[in-house]
């Protein structure tokens, strides 16, 4: 029960903090040009400032297409990372269970492969919202984009592959086999994606503003202790499923 | 040869010993963990909690050396159907690296009164023929001890005999561990029978002190406790 | 057979019984035929529906350009055909279990399993390559192209990576429900990195415009990492799946 108690908190605070990411993002940033990187344009003038009048004006809010999709950046990025990071961790279950075959571990590693995939669901909603701001389209196949879409694919498989052996241990080592080679792919397709020529905006540059850098950690934070109240709220309630079973098969035999 | 070991659920706790050239009878209801406590047995799997030993290796540590010692026997007859008679066994012969494999083969495919028929897919075999050619594959490398998986299942009387004919030549020397559903033909065959009942041992002992109908009323009950 | 003279073994040979496995898929192969007509005629079947998708593209439409996507996506789903059927033969009869309780390493295993399917895989390609360049590209403006070595390269490397992961995954998806579905949606999301570098590779020396040398080898070094890499990681995690 403390688990639960513990894992409300998290949540809790990390909204808090996404939150007030996400209005800092409205009220106090500086709105920074995001545009897509050509080879031709230098870095400096795709990040500079954007021009005054879709600045915000003093405690009112302008409106426009890069606006809209400046915003969206507080919340997309930061969910981005967190579910890299929790697949990341997924990974590393997966191999300590096949070193020491113990069930938790095998659980551990399934439930962060499940916050992880509410995290990609989020990343692709705020990705399509993006490009529908910013590039006038519903969907592209931008490679980043198509490399989150392959992410959400291999995890889908995932819980498919589970879903169909029977057998206990074999469906969770195979799981952790599945799950290590999803998280190995998982880079080696940003990598190759970055390769071939894109049109997504490269964040995180050095040029960005710190009043932008502020609310953009902020939300990452935030986005973390989320993905890790997700996580210990579903173990606890996984523990207390298990807990049911023994009793049952004890009241049973 | 001592073997202690615990696996979760379907093996808990079981643990006995057996000497050399004895032949053990393993009986238990299906999900008793018959097949766990064979695949740990035969190093298919590792045990997730104590060690077993088997011809005084380690099926952990060891398995590589004792995996040139034993021989399986299942109820599937673990050969390639696509293949001729000869050419599984040469196959097995190649893997267990064996010196000579033309005259071993040879030798083996006439114990099982198989040579006429060598030449032939064994997509073509009877389960009879199937069964015997599947024990020449398990004896190919002269195991000291031989799993025997339900091999009856499946048999018709006739193919029965012969397999019990074949068990009884090679019966010397070897070791032999069984899972049967049989009773009858498993008591009559050990030298040690065993019942397991939801991963545990219900009862071990020597044929000697063996009182068949006994022994029957108790395998019944276990079966009883396990269909519950 | 207690008289019988004793069974002597030389110390274990990976490379014989390595040999063993592969000879024995081969001649397995070479009797039924199952694996290459089933592959072969599956490509066949996706050379057809290549030339429904393309009747209406118009005149003007320049297959060139698409070609080299065209050309995987046959391999791709021909490449799932047999991966699942050289693993269901060891599956039916048990003959995987006869193969892990002898004194064999399970790379070795892997190594035989995974050679065998390459092979299988470079045949029908070599029958689909020329096949499909004198049904679609053999037209005038086909002659630019770059050296066939440069495409033979890239199917390997390709190839490698397929079989490999292939082998890894269809040993896993013969012990599942719905083997053949699990098999494509475990193996499709896997080799996206891959076939986005073969194809790229394959395609610029399709279309050879100017400088495509460059980009054709930075697409091979990506391919050979991600081969590396993965065959790697299959090789490692490949005894657990066993052992499973």
């Amino acid at each position: 029960m403390r688990q639960l108690k513990i894992a409300i908190a998290l949540v809790l605070v990390g909204g808090l903090l996404t939150t007030a990411a996400f209005l800092m993002a409205f009220f106090t940033a500086e709105v920074q040009l995001f545009s897509t990187v050509t080879f031709d344009a230098p870095i400096e003038t795709a990040f500079s400032l954007a021009p005054p009048e879709f600045q915000p004006t003093d405690g009112g809010v302008a409106y426009g297409r890069p606006w809209f999709s400046q915003k969206i950046f507080y919340f997309h990025v930061p969910v981005a990372l967190a579910s890299f990071l929790i697949l990341l961790i997924s990974a590393v279950y997966s191999v300590r269970f096949l070193m020491s075959k113990r069930a938790e571990f095998d659980t551990k590693a399934r439930i962060a492969m499940e916050t992880s995939l509410i995290f990609v669901v989020l990343t692709m909603i705020t990705g399509v919202l993006w490009t529908r701001a910013s590039w006038q389209v519903w969907w592209e196949w931008e490679p980043r984009l198509t490399t989150y879409f392959i992410m959400m694919l291999m995890m889908i498989a995932y819980f498919v592959l589970r879903n169909s052996v029977e057998e206990e241990e074999r469906r969770a080592t195979y799981a952790a086999v599945f799950g290590i080679l999803a998280a190995i792919n998982a880079p080696i397709s940003f990598m190759i994606t970055r390769v071939i020529p894109s049109n997504h905006p490269v964040v995180l540059q050095p040029g960005m503003a710190p009043s932008n850098l502020t609310p953009f950690i902020l939300g990452q934070i935030g986005m973390l202790m989320i993905g890790y109240g997700i996580f210990v709220a579903r173990m606890s309630e996984e523990r207390l499923r298990e807990r049911i079973e023994i009793t049952k098969e004890a009241l049973e035999g | 040869m001592s073997r202690t070991f615990g696996a979760r659920k379907a093996l808990d706790d079981v643990t006995f010993d057996l000497e050399l050239g004895a032949f053990l009878s393993i009986f238990g209801p299906n999900g008793a963990g018959k097949s766990t406590l064979l695949k740990v047995l035969s190093t298919l799997t590792t045990p997730s909690k104590g060690t077993a030993r088997v011809l005084g290796l380690d099926v952990v540590q060891d398995a590589v050396e004792l995996r040139e010692r034993i021989g399986f026997i299942s109820h599937n007859p673990l050969l390639y159907p696509d293949l001729t008679a000869e050419e599984n066994l040469e196959f097995f012969a190649e893997v267990y690296c064996i010196d000579s494999p033309k005259d071993r083969i040879r030798e083996l495919l006439d114990a099982v009164e198989l040579d006429h028929r060598r030449l032939d897919l064994v997509r073509t075999f009877s389960r009879g023929m199937l069964q015997r050619l599947s024990i020449a594959r398990a004896l190919l490398h002269d195991p000291a001890l031989i799993f025997l998986d339900e091999p009856y299942s499946g048999l018709d009387p006739h193919a029965m005999d012969i397999l019990d004919g074949l068990i009884a030549k090679i019966r010397d020397g070897h070791t032999f561990v069984m899972v049967s559903h049989d009773l009858s033909k498993g008591l009559e065959l050990c030298t040690h029978a065993l019942i397991l009942s939801k991963g545990r041992i219900v009862l071990h002992q020597d044929k000697e002190f063996i009182d068949e109908d006994e022994f029957a009323q108790t395998y019944r009950t276990t079966v009883g406790m396990g269909v519950s | 057979m207690a008289d019988a003279a004793p069974v002597t073994t030389s110390r274990m040979s990976g490379w014989r019984q390595f040999k063993a496995i592969l000879r024995k898929d081969i001649v397995m192969e070479l009797r039924t035929k199952e694996m290459l007509t089933s592959m072969g005629l599956y490509a066949l079947l996706v050379l057809v529906v290549y030339y429904i998708t393309l009747s209406q593209a118009g005149q003007d439409f320049e297959v060139r350009r698409i070609a080299a996507g065209l050309l995987w996506l046959a391999f791709i789903f021909t490449s799932l055909l047999g991966l699942n059927r050289s693993l269901v033969h060891e599956k039916d009869q048990g003959c995987l279990d006869a193969l892990l309780i002898s004194p064999i390493d399970r790379p070795i295993i892997f190594f035989g399993k995974a050679v065998g399917n390459l092979i299988f895989l470079l045949i029908v390609e070599a029958f689909i390559v020329p096949l499909f360049f004198f049904i679609f590209l053999a037209s005038a403006d086909a002659q630019v192209m770059g050296p066939v070595w440069m495409i033979a390269l890239a199917l390997l490397l390709g190839s490698i990576g397929i079989a490999g992961v292939g082998t890894l995954l269809a040993t896993m998806s013969v012990n599942t429900k719905g083997k053949d579905f699990i098999l494509a949606v475990l193996f499709i999301p896997l080799m996206f990195p891959l076939l986005l570098a073969v194809v790229a590779g394959t395609s610029v020396v399709i279309q050879a415009e100017i400088g495509y040398v460059t980009t054709f080898w930075q697409m091979m070094a990506l391919a050979a990492g991600y081969d590396t890499i993965m065959l790697l990681a299959a090789f490692a995690l490949y005894e657990f799946v066993l052992g499973a």
